[in-house]
């Protein structure tokens, strides 16, 4: 089954009733006739073009509206609305998680809105569909604000996907040596059964396999999980010391608490991919969490002034703390700045080429576009939960340096 | 160490059985009555956790937010019945569905609005946290209090179903409504009752699941599915066959990861397809009214 919340009544009615929807769709319009004033439909040099295609509704909402917030921070509230002297706009319409939606969404603002960036999406498998569109297209650059999936650099990669984000083994293969150094040489591995879940435990369990570790046993639970008790009893069955887990969202709230009310975090060490223990999380995770591992490339609670900065501004604008998203949704307002800035002409190709292998001034830390794969190489945060007088919070232990992974045979 | 497991199991099977019941009951009684698929039932139970959250927030109770926020679902349960649904018995079935519907839209819509969309969870209460030993094993004292809540709960509605006047009316309208009506009840009445006492019961069940589980707005359409495959299964209107198929999906959801993880859900699906080939009306369904 898939995610109920996403294929039954959420996903079919917002894309009718939905306000924001609506409002969404009320802009596109009033971008279209704007463009339609200027004659010849956007692309003008007078102005720079971004399309959202990200979710606005359904169960991945929040981290659509805070990828926009994180684009809007820099561009807007940072750089007043300009880059280059060209005024800053923005066409969005949401995707849901339906990847044909994404991909049709794409193609309207590639063939009328005539974008310079597309921001998005939030899931893989929409990413997946509008990449043949882009790659075909070739008139905007595409920065991918939070599709890990590795699949969209192995299978035929694009020079025009630029990844703001991650990709699956960054947040997943690093820690491998780190469990086995600190915390023990075999693990169980438990994760949500879909794609991304999946590639998640395989990254792992190689790297960790590599490493001299065991993997004793894996655990797969079906996606929107609300009661992982029987699949927490195979996982303490196992033996193992530690476990290596993919969920996310709802599911990571879920398998945490029940992790820990089941006290198996007493007799195992719970680690993770980042989204397990993300600041989204935290606060619904409570104290279940303490104690535990995770590895991601953005922790709102890092050390230094870069990032503090960023959390000031972004805290002021929108009165709450950014997550990984937000910062994700910033770093391609950066990218999108620093493509117009640095390339010599106004094509899309001369962006492609200014943008490639350029760091970025990132609140993640060190950031910059892998000229093979337009992927990131970054600073990567492995985090212990604790507790502190605001909550449990992430604290980082330790900071991996310039992170790069595997090409998987894409040479830009 | 197998029998520990089993019996830590089966007992989880209980668990998950019995909490479902408190869902579902509201959702049979309001078919075998009034003949009204529910389908804003799920978002009952959402807001359940939602106004749970909300007093836990502001009152720093949790028990206050057990009593009150089930309530507060009744009451808006009670208003949606009588202003919306009422007007509209004695029609086709669709229109209903499509009543109901939009209520899940408007209330997902507005849970959003006013909460966001991330992820929260109600704090357990200090009482309830930790574990019991039970010889075999230990089991965490929440869902143990989770456990007795459903099962009295359960016992107290069979009880006023079978034995008390209500309950006769209750079973009478629903055989007959127009024969009750004509003998001097006011049929309407009884039915905005069980719609309000349906909508406690999910209330309930939203503030003791949003303790124990997640809470956002996804988790009205998680559970809908499975709230109406156990009605299905149990019998579309039957008390009992609510509770036995809940007692049934939740021994499934227990044991279906040890023997079949990949195929947990598919499991509910292929359970609720033998049953209609066997048994259309379900298994304690009433095959006439079908």
């Amino acid at each position: 089954m898939r995610m109920p919340s996403e294929s039954m009544p959420s996903e079919k009615r917002s894309k009718r009733y939905n306000r924001r929807k609506f409002l969404a769709g009320s802009a596109t319009l009033a971008g279209v006739s704007v463009a339609g004033c200027l004659g010849g439909g956007g692309g003008d040099s007078d102005s720079i073009k971004v399309g959202f295609v990200l979710p606005f509704s359904g169960t991945y909402s929040f981290l659509g509206e805070s990828i926009v917030n994180g684009v809007k921070l820099r561009l807007d509230q940072q750089l007043g609305g300009e880059i280059d002297g060209k005024t800053v706009e923005y066409v969005r319409q949401d995707t849901g998680a339906d990847p044909a939606t994404g991909a049709s969404i794409t193609q309207e603002f590639l063939q009328s809105e005539n974008v310079d960036f597309i921001v998005g999406p939030v899931s893989s498998a929409v990413a997946s569909a509008m990449k043949p569109e882009i790659a075909s297209s070739g008139s905007a650059i595409w920065l991918n604000a939070n599709a890990g999936n590795y699949k969209l650099v192995e299978d035929s990669c694009t020079q025009y996907h630029f990844r703001t984000s991650f990709n699956t083994w960054q947040t997943s293969a690093p820690l491998a040596s780190y469990v086995n150094d600190n915390i023990a040489d075999n693990v169980v591995l438990s994760y949500a059964n879909y794609t991304f879940g999946q590639q998640s435990k395989n990254l792992f369990r190689e790297e960790f396999e590599s490493t001299g570790g065991t993997v004793v046993d894996e655990i797969g639970a079906p996606l929107g999980t609300s009661d992982y008790s029987s699949f927490l009893q195979e996982i303490e069955n196992s033996g193992a010391d530690a476990v290596f887990s993919f969920f996310a969202g709802s599911d990571a709230v879920n398998y945490i608490n029940q992790f820990s009310s089941f006290g198996l975090n007493e007799s195992m060490t719970q680690t993770g991919s980042g989204f397990l223990l993300s600041a989204d999380t935290l606060a619904a995770q409570g104290t279940s969490a303490t104690g535990m591992y995770s590895l991601l490339h953005y922790t709102p609670t890092k050390q230094t002034d870069r990032n503090q900065a960023f959390v000031d501004a972004y805290s002021e604008q929108y009165d709450m703390t950014p997550n990984v998203y937000a910062c994700q949704g910033y770093d391609s307002g950066l990218a999108a700045e620093m493509a117009i800035n640095e390339a010599d002409g106004t094509d899309t190709d001369s962006r492609v080429s200014a943008l490639a292998g350029q760091e970025l001034d990132s609140p993640r830390g060190y950031f910059r576009f892998k000229s093979e794969t337009h992927d990131p190489v970054m600073d990567m945060d492995i985090r212990e939960v604790v507790e502190t007088d605001d909550g449990v919070q992430n604290e980082v232990v330790e900071t991996l340096s310039r992170v790069e992974g595997p090409t998987w045979g894409c040479s830009l | 160490m197998v029998l520990e497991g089993v019996a830590r199991t089966a007992l989880l099977g209980i668990e998950m059985g019995m909490t479902l019941v408190l869902i579902t009951v509201g959702l049979t009684l309001i078919f075998g009555m009034m003949d009204v698929i529910n389908f804003a039932h799920g978002s009952l139970y959402m807001l359940g956790a939602y106004f749970g959250l909300a007093i836990v927030s502001v009152t720093g109770n949790w028990w206050a937010a057990l009593l009150l926020a089930p309530l507060l679902v009744g009451l808006l349960g009670g208003m949606i019945e009588y202003f919306s649904i009422r007007p509209l018995y004695g029609r086709n079935p669709l229109y209903h569905i499509l009543l109901t519907f939009g209520f899940a839209i408007m209330l997902h819509g507005l849970v959003t609005e006013i909460w966001g969309g991330q992820v929260q969870n109600i704090a357990t209460p200090a009482v309830l946290e930790g574990s019991v030993d039970l010889v075999l094993f230990s089991y965490p004292l929440f869902r143990l209090f989770l456990l007795g809540v459903s099962v009295v709960v359960t016992l107290a509605l069979w009880i006023a179903i079978r034995r008390s006047d209500f309950g006769i009316v209750m079973r009478a309208s629903a055989h007959d409504s127009e024969m009750v009506g004509a003998l001097g009840t006011d049929v309407n009445r009884v039915f905005t009752a069980v719609f309000i006492l349906g909508a406690v019961l999910a209330g309930l069940a939203g503030v003791l699941l949003g303790t124990a589980r997640a809470v956002d707005p996804g988790m009205a359409a998680s559970v809908i599915i499975q709230a109406f495959a156990i009605v299905v299964i149990g019998g579309m209107g039957s008390y009992r066959g609510a509770v036995v198929g809940a007692f049934i999906v939740g021994m499934l959801n227990a044991f279906g990861p040890m023997f079949a993880p990949e195929f947990t859900d598919a499991l509910l699906y292929l359970l609720m397809a033998a049953v209609l080939l066997v048994k259309p009306a379900g298994l304690f369904g009433n095959p006439e009214a079908a």
